[in-house]
């Protein structure tokens, strides 16, 4: 059997990652500043303005007039965060948003949910990517495993817990049905995209963070001395409703046994701490592809089926396959191809 | 040791999900239901008559404050209970200037578009032992000249160009609030007024 390489672009798409969670943030900070760019351009009174205020003024301006004629018309087209949004007239929302709201308002309202419509296909189709593309929590909580590594190289310790995955999907439910009884969005306070979202407009347009900040960093510190990107594992409403939508995602990553050398890197960058060694992919797998780009055999790569390869057994390039092939009298833990 | 482990884990589990619900909680036990003043504090232009609606529509995305020219929408950042991260509009700091914009980009139910005179915000009252010309201290008629509804909302009594009245075709919107140059600013929004509003239409 001839030996499979995976399409060599693929290793760079981590890459592409996280240019995206850097856009998708920057995106983020920049849209309320240009809003409250736009609210002085409305007011028509740059000269009252503050010292300070003129100097943001001029930034925007400069960032803004090559592409735009009249700032306070022309950049409504990109409005919102990834809760919900506007993009060129296209509204777009979390589907979390559309559940959270019709279970709050126990009422069905159909140019709301059909705005989640493009997301539910998108990860019917590709699973959890927006947790690993998309989510601007996710950016920050990655880079707070970079800390927590960085303490743990520090000589500090660092939480290893583990809990039960499934507990998520227990939040989810009870937001849902505390949402019923309470009449407001209860997910929406514990949903850390929103509420990053949300915060860094109040910090920038509205004069400073709101309650949703201290949860958040609850959050971080949760991720820092408990267990390793805890709350997207085992806490996040989200995270359990975009695992259930993927569930059957077609496009899904894959092992190649045959280049595979048992070297166990791709479990350890794993940062949902699943198993890509073993074949062990399942819903949680964002396809953020951290694996492909660390595997120095070009051993993983992408497959379209509904559901993961069953485990093949010991890479053929390690030693265990090696030793299991020269020792026939032991018998293989599985028959290889 | 198994059942241990089990019991451990949902214990573990039970104390996350308090953990998590305890924003909320203690949101609502440090502010319970209004705990904010009635005046002046509007929800935009669209909002269903029932706050409770509102509240339930509302996702808390804050678009309709992204795109207000004037940034008149804020939200219940830090206050509110339930409300929490639900849009006002505090005409005291600043009106609403009817563009309509928050009812365009609105994802949900929650600001539905209405035609500019047939908004419902509320109903500006006007205190006539303290506004300046009705007690005959100056000239001023700011509210009526920044109202962007004309004389149908307000506009000065008979025989009388300073004295400012209030008329059916007000919409809450604010601006007057806003303008008012008198210190404790004897005009003011009643959103309480919004049912009051809408049977006099009818």
């Amino acid at each position: 059997m001839t030996t499979r390489k995976p399409f060599f672009l693929w290793r760079h798409l981590n890459k592409l990652r996280w240019l995206s969670l850097s856009l998708v943030f920057a995106m983020l900070i920049l849209l309320p500043c240009l809003h409250v760019y736009q609210t002085y351009v409305a007011a028509h009174a740059y000269d009252l303005l503050a010292p300070s205020e003129k100097q943001f003024y001029d930034v925007m301006e400069s960032l803004t007039v090559p592409f735009i004629d009249d700032p306070a018309e022309d950049l409504d087209v990109v409005k919102g965060n990834t809760w919900s949004g506007n993009f060129w007239g296209l509204k777009l929302s979390d589907p979390l948003a559309v559940l959270g709201q019709m279970a709050a308002g126990l009422s069905l309202y159909w140019p709301f949910i059909l705005t989640a419509l493009i997301p539910v296909l998108v990860t019917m189709l590709f699973g959890r990517v927006f947790c690993g593309w998309i989510c601007p929590a996710n950016f920050l909580y990655e880079l707070n495993s970079n800390v927590a590594a960085w303490l743990q190289w520090a000589g500090l310790r660092t939480g290893v817990r583990r809990f039960d995955r499934r507990i998520k999907y227990a939040v989810l439910g009870l937001g849902l049905v505390l949402s019923v009884f309470s009449g407001s969005i209860l997910v929406a306070a514990i949903y850390p995209p929103a509420i990053v979202g949300r915060e860094l407009y109040y910090a920038i347009a509205q004069g400073g963070f709101g309650v949703g900040m201290v949860f958040f960093v609850a959050t971080l510190l949760f991720d820092l001395l408990v267990a390793r990107r805890g709350f997207c594992r085992y806490l996040c409403p989200g995270g359990a409703l975009y695992s259930l939508l993927g569930r059957y995602h077609p496009v899904r990553m894959r092992r190649l046994v045959e280049n595979c050398n048992d070297c166990r890197k791709c479990n350890a960058v794993c940062e949902f701490a699943l198993a890509p060694m073993t074949d062990g992919f399942g819903q949680e797998c964002t396809n953020c592809t951290a694996c492909i780009a660390v595997c120095p055999t070009d051993a993983l790569t992408f497959d379209i089926r509904l559901f993961d390869h069953p485990e093949q057994g010991p890479g053929h390039l390690g030693r265990r396959y090696r030793r299991e092939q020269e020792e026939p009298d032991n018998p293989p833990s599985e028959e290889a191809a | 040791m198994r059942r241990r482990g089990a019991v451990q884990t949902l214990a573990a589990g039970a104390a996350l999900l308090a953990g998590g619900v305890l924003p909320y909680g203690l949101s609502t036990i440090l502010a319970p239901g209004r705990a904010v003043a009635e005046r002046n504090y509007l929800r935009p232009p669209g909002a269903p008559l029932d706050d409770d609606a509102f509240v339930a529509a509302c996702i808390g995305c804050g678009l309709c404050g992204e795109v207000c020219p004037p940034r008149c929408i804020f939200f219940h950042t830090r206050d509110g209970g339930g409300e929490v991260n639900t849009p006002y509009v505090d005409a005291g700091k600043r009106g609403c200037t009817l563009c309509g914009k928050c009812m365009e980009v609105c994802p949900t139910s929650a600001l539905s578009i209405v035609p500019r005179n047939e908004i419902n915000m509320g109903l500006a009252h006007i205190d006539r032992t303290a506004c300046y010309p009705w007690v005959d201290r100056g000239i001023c008629g700011a509210c009526a000249t920044i109202c962007p509804l004309g004389a149908k909302a307000i506009s000065f009594e008979f025989a009388n160009i300073y004295r400012p009245v209030v008329r059916k075709g007000c919409v809450g919107c604010g601006l007057c609030v806003e303008v008012c140059p008198h210190p404790s600013t004897p005009i003011w929004i009643d959103p309480s007024a919004r049912a009051i509003n809408t049977a006099s239409e009818a």
